[in-house]
């Protein structure tokens, strides 16, 4: 093999004669045994990516015009012979309701509560975590830095932290008695109620995402930093610009799009907010201050098996990124190119 | 010029003062949880003096964590009861239920067995759109690209209903079969395979190579970077993944996160248990990442990348 691909290029074979035989003439059908090879190593991705992917797309939305009464019971199939029976049965029970689970959600005060304390997080943590990763990026791209490479990688440790895990150590660091408080208390600060007042148990979950995400999206923002042209800044140098102004008008310009990746995604990822809110404050405490959507989509979904409702909730929410991820997409092709 | 080395002189302190606190901060949680779990509660949950520096309870906290009745954290190898001679089968079943997997155990296993399986996949699906034609590739390939953008994991609703219906609930399968077909990880796969050239695949055809060994013997070995970062991707997806296996798990099947949510939900909350916990499953992890750091960095980026 080697040795043929050392040539100047292989003859074509007469599979690409055929092919291009027959693009010559406009013919679609693909080249004999091809098609069938692409489906064979497709077929097991696809399938699985219909069943567990596209179906339950489709069905989530189908299920959020319904209630829920129970898991089905009326039969579909019922083979039965000697040997074996085998009863397939419709998914669930359901009963027609039309929008009426979307309009529930106008006077669900819950809802809004989750809507409200998920805002609430993004509008905190979302700019106070890329200013910081962007804040240590720029720092660590700096040519004087020493020790950068043991830098980046304490940063980057907690991406690499489970999420679970990590918010049990919120937990404990912001117990009453936690080490925060104790840190607080011994530099002569009042201690704060960072899990039993409603503000702070905000704030709580806004410190321990930060903690967990400013490292990875320093790095995608070191990978953006190094992909500016370094004559911008010797441009800029002999303009007489001074740090602060090459910041502002190189750094963040020449970055935009990567900075708006990272606008995006963690947007999004806030409105998944589920293990920090559950973990630390227990799901929602005090007084559903913390309860994010997706805590309430779980709660209204397997703790009061309104699958409905829950599913139609869902839907709001696939909405909102998906309108998130397509203006992330557009905007963000557009300075690509 | 004097003033301007100055102003540069407090430039890099400030610069490098930034950076330190980033890093203590980073550092602090990391070394607590540790902490604590070497120690006995009241010893760090304290407002007035809690201890800094590593105790020697550690081994205490894991065997009462150990002890633990109604979530199991680390496997025990349990007592064979009975033992039935009906041959290999049962020699085998009875060999699993020895050993009882605790969550740590099932979540490696889980995590384990998906980035294997997962990776073969989206390695196979990925080198389908890259290097063959067929009927319906674009289609098929828009909607798979499509769902790239929505939050897989919360999906949940049709999916508990699907793995009642089908048998599975409280199943490892119901926790790995739904994200095998893995958009991203399909993506990325076509992505790199188009970088294969076409002049190799063709000339180990007329060598005599079949379809297969096209895929498993020149474009596999050729994507091992790229499987290498997608394989931390799978990894830490699975691993991460907490509302699916809280619905579908019960007792004695848990992963980490769902674990760890019991003991947190618990009617006593034992703190040091829980830090053992946490410290059993975070620094394993962080050693991984040190040692594969390149794998995990280009994993975030190859995540991040939109061509």
């Amino acid at each position: 093999m080697a040795t043929r691909d050392s040539l100047p290029g292989p003859d074509p074979s007469v599979r690409d004669r055929l092919r291009f035989a027959r693009q010559s003439v406009g013919e679609l059908v693909p080249t004999p045994g091809e098609g069938i090879v692409g489906y064979v190593f497709l077929l097991p991705a696809f399938v699985l990516f219909g069943v567990f992917l596209a179906f339950p797309i489709i069905y989530t939305f189908y299920l959020s015009f319904f209630r829920f009464n129970g898991v089905g019971n009326d039969t579909l199939l019922w083979i039965d012979t000697g040997f074996f029976s085998y009863r397939l049965t419709s998914i669930a029970d359901l009963e027609f309701v039309g929008l009426a689970n979307y309009t529930t959600m106008f006077s669900d005060s819950l809802f809004h509560q989750a809507l409200f304390n998920t805002t609430f997080i993004l509008v905190v943590q979302v700019p106070l975590m890329v200013a910081l990763a962007l804040l240590f990026a720029v720092a660590l791209d700096a040519s004087f830095v020493r020790l950068r490479g043991v830098f980046r990688t304490v940063l980057a440790l907690p991406v690499s932290a489970n999420l679970v895990a990590y918010s049990t150590v919120f937990l404990l660091m912001m117990q009453d008695a936690g080490l925060v408080n104790y840190i607080l208390t011994s530099l002569g600060l009042p201690a704060i109620p960072w899990l039993t007042s409603s503000f702070w148990s905000r704030i709580t979950i806004v410190g321990a995402v930060t903690w967990r995400w400013t490292g990875y999206n320093m790095i995608i923002l070191l990978a953006g930093l190094q992909n500016i042209p370094q004559q911008l800044y010797e441009a800029a140098e002999i303009d007489g610009a001074t740090r602060i102004q090459k910041f502002r008008y190189v750094t963040v310009p020449q970055l935009r799009p990567v900075l708006l990746f990272v606008f995006v995604t963690s947007t999004i990822g806030t409105f998944k907010l589920f293990s920090e809110p559950v973990i630390i404050n227990g799901g929602g405490a005090p007084l559903d201050s913390t309860i994010t959507i997706v805590q309430y989509i779980y709660q209204a979904a397997f703790i009061d098996f309104r699958l409905g409702y829950a599913s139609a909730l869902t839907y709001v929410l696939i909405a909102i990124v998906s309108v998130l991820s397509a203006i992330q997409l557009n905007v963000g092709g557009d300075s690509d190119a | 010029m004097r003033e301007e080395t100055r102003r540069e002189a407090v430039w890099q302190f400030l610069t490098y003062g930034f950076i330190l606190l980033g890093a203590v901060t980073t550092l602090v949680p990391l070394y607590w949880i540790f902490v604590a779990s070497t120690l006995e509660e009241s010893e760090f949950l304290s407002s007035t003096d809690p201890r800094l520096i590593p105790g020697d309870s550690f081994l205490g906290n894991f065997e009462a964590l150990r002890a633990r009745e109604n979530v199991q954290f680390v496997g025990r190898v349990g007592e064979m009861t009975q033992y039935v001679d009906l041959g290999p089968v049962y020699f085998a079943y009875d060999f699993w239920n020895l050993w009882n997997m605790g969550a740590i155990e099932s979540s490696i296993f889980v995590a384990g067995v998906y980035t294997i399986l997962s990776l073969l996949l989206c390695s196979m699906a990925g080198f389908a759109f890259a290097k063959y034609d067929f009927r319906f590739k674009q289609p098929i390939f828009y909607a798979i690209l499509a769902t790239l953008i929505l939050p897989i994991q919360l999906l949940v609703i049709p999916l508990f209903l699907l793995m009642s219906q089908i048998g599975l609930t409280n199943s490892y399968w119901a926790i790995i079969l739904p994200w095998l077909a893995n958009p991203l990880g399909i993506f990325l796969m076509r992505q790199n395979m188009r970088s294969i050239p076409d002049a190799l695949l063709e000339s180990a055809r007329m060598d005599g190579a079949t379809e297969f060994q096209l895929y498993y013997k020149i474009a596999l070995p050729t994507m091992k970077s790229s499987l290498a970062a997608l394989s931390i991707i799978l990894f830490l997806f699975q691993w991460n993944l907490f509302l699916f296996p809280l619905v579908i798990l019960d007792q004695g099947k848990y992963t980490i996160p769902v674990a760890i949510n019991q003991l947190v939900g618990a009617q006593r909350v034992y703190y040091d248990q829980i830090m053992v916990a946490a410290t059993l499953s975070i620094i394993p992890i962080f050693i991984l990442f040190l040692f594969l750091q390149k794998q995990f960095v280009s994993g975030i980026l190859a995540g991040s990348v939109k061509e």
